[in-house]
């Protein structure tokens, strides 16, 4: 034990040891504070063709500069369909004022759903601007996109459709996968996707 | 034997760095940056990047920050545990047949082998509650029994130390209850802790700032009690240090420190309260608190040498 006489020194070290903690931590906190804010990249979409409820094109260059939420439906989906898109009417309209958010449904049922038929499954759902588009492309292309593209199983289709949102930023990067049909991983989308919305 | 006394002093140091450390992992949510131990996203160093994650794994638990946060606990914990194991050699070389210095000594080393389990036990658990306020109970036991094992070296180096020391008399209830005290204040404060985590999950957009006042009687009691335990602390220290004679450099210098302590303690937990809990005054405030133990259990052991009486 340092004897009283070594008591004067030790305090000034004592001091600068809890300072070199308390900047530390600090910095250790604020790193993790920010690094919990960034959404990891998980991958990339690919270039791909389809056209949207009005006929126009829709390709990967559509995706980028906006941020998106992809899903996978068709219109005589009985399950789940109605659930996800009943979520991303929600989404679509809590955001209502976000215009550099897109929600982007993509039809796993090119034979049935016409473009007059994904027009009428919007309207049912309340869309009325380009901000939630529905996508057609022919059979072997979708699943090609779901399965290589954004990495969800397309097998059985068109029931076999995967139940998760996609979230992809600006740069046509996947940043997140959300259960569709779950309300705490909608949750969590409606707070992340202001995380990418901070980045632009 | 000089040698383990500075040794085990160090250790003791460094086990105090590894609470904060602990505390570090806690504020800023690395608790599960890595979500299998021991290896962390099975590797034995953590991956500095996405692509090196094995392909079973889930690839959105990673982040970069928190694993490292994580595993560095993990590496300052084998030190530490390493550091205990050399203290715990040389308390049965150099003190073989004195029971107070070698059992706790050989009881750290133990208990931190335990703390290593344990704390492979918290991550697999998800971060169960019970189990990360556990791994912070085990972390004070042993820092408690290396407080204890150094101060008996230290007593034995310096044999007229507190040999003949007066204390005041109901000093001794008083330090006894003011330990009891700060143990359960400790408990509360995980509660409080346990409490907001489960309001921040069920309101996530709501602010912090706000959910404080939701937490309910249990942080009223921790801050009534916390205010309890600060008056006590100090007329503790007080009479102490004007009242008791004989006393050697530990206590004066524990009494002074328990007071200097402690009335940190409230400043932040009052600006906890009232800054919306940031994370950086938790941190100091969980490891605050638990150095106030320690000081605590160090009087404690150095009145047993003494006499208590009236002055």
């Amino acid at each position: 034990m340092p004897s009283d006489r070594k008591f004067p020194i030790l305090i000034p070290i004592v001091a600068v040891l809890a300072l070199i903690l308390g900047l530390g931590g600090l910095l250790v906190i604020r790193t993790a504070e920010k690094s919990r804010d960034t959404l990891p990249i998980l991958g990339s979409v690919p270039s791909f063709e389809a056209v949207n409820q009005d006929g126009t094109p829709f390709g990967l260059q559509s995706l980028q500069g906006k941020i998106s939420v992809v899903d996978f439906m068709f219109t005589n989906c009985p399950g789940i369909c109605p659930v996800m898109s009943g979520n991303l009417a929600k989404l679509y309209n809590s955001f209502s004022l976000e215009s550099r958010l897109q929600f982007v449904s993509i039809s796993v049922d090119p034979d049935r759903d016409t473009l007059a038929a994904l027009q009428d499954y919007a309207r049912g759902f309340g869309v009325n601007d380009s901000r939630w588009q529905f996508l057609w492309m022919p059979q072997a292309d979708v699943v090609n996109l779901s399965e290589n593209g954004f990495k969800l199983t397309a097998q059985d289709l068109p029931s076999g459709h995967s139940n998760r949102f996609v979230l992809v930023d600006q740069l046509g990067r996947i940043r997140g996968y959300y259960d569709g049909t779950d309300d705490d991983e909608v949750a969590k989308l409606t707070l992340d996707i202001p995380k990418l919305t901070k980045a632009i | 034997m000089k040698s383990f006394r500075r040794f085990a002093l160090y250790t003791t140091i460094a086990t105090y760095f590894l609470i904060f450390i602990g505390g570090l992992v806690r504020v800023s949510g690395a608790g599960l940056g890595c979500p299998d131990w021991p290896k962390c996203f099975g590797r034995w160093i953590p991956p500095t990047n996405i692509s090196q994650l094995p392909a079973d794994m889930d690839r959105t638990l990673f982040n970069f920050t928190l694993a490292w946060i994580e595993y560095f606990n993990r590496l300052v914990g084998v030190t530490i545990g390493f550091l205990i194991f050399i203290t715990a050699i040389l308390a049965i070389k150099y003190y073989r047949k004195v029971a107070r210095i070698w059992i706790p000594s050989v009881a750290a080393l133990i208990f931190v082998a335990y703390q290593g389990w344990q704390g492979g036990q918290v991550v697999t658990s998800q971060l169960q509650p019970l189990l990360v306020s556990a791994h912070l109970v085990i972390a004070l036991i042993i820092a408690g029994l290396l407080i204890y094992a150094t101060q008996q070296a230290y007593y034995i180096d310096n044999p007229s130390a507190d040999k003949n020391a007066i204390y005041p008399r109901r000093s001794k209830m008083w330090l006894t209850i003011l330990w009891i005290c700060g143990i359960l204040q400790v408990i509360l404060g995980t509660q409080v802790r346990s409490a907001l985590e489960i309001l921040e999950a069920s309101f996530p957009t709501t602010p912090v700032a706000q959910l404080v006042t939701q937490i309910g009687v249990v942080n009223y009691v921790h801050s009534l009690l916390g205010i309890l335990i600060a008056i006590s602390t100090c007329y503790v220290g007080y009479i102490i240090l004007k009242q008791s004679r004989n006393t050697s450099m530990l206590v004066r210098e524990g009494a002074r420190w328990m007071m200097i302590l402690v009335l940190a303690q409230v400043a932040l937990g009052l600006i906890l309260m009232m800054a919306g809990v940031p994370a950086f005054m938790q941190l100091f405030h969980l490891w605050i608190a638990s150095i106030y133990i320690g000081i605590l259990f160090m009087l404690f052991s150095a009145f047993k040498k003494g006499v208590v009486d009236a002055v």
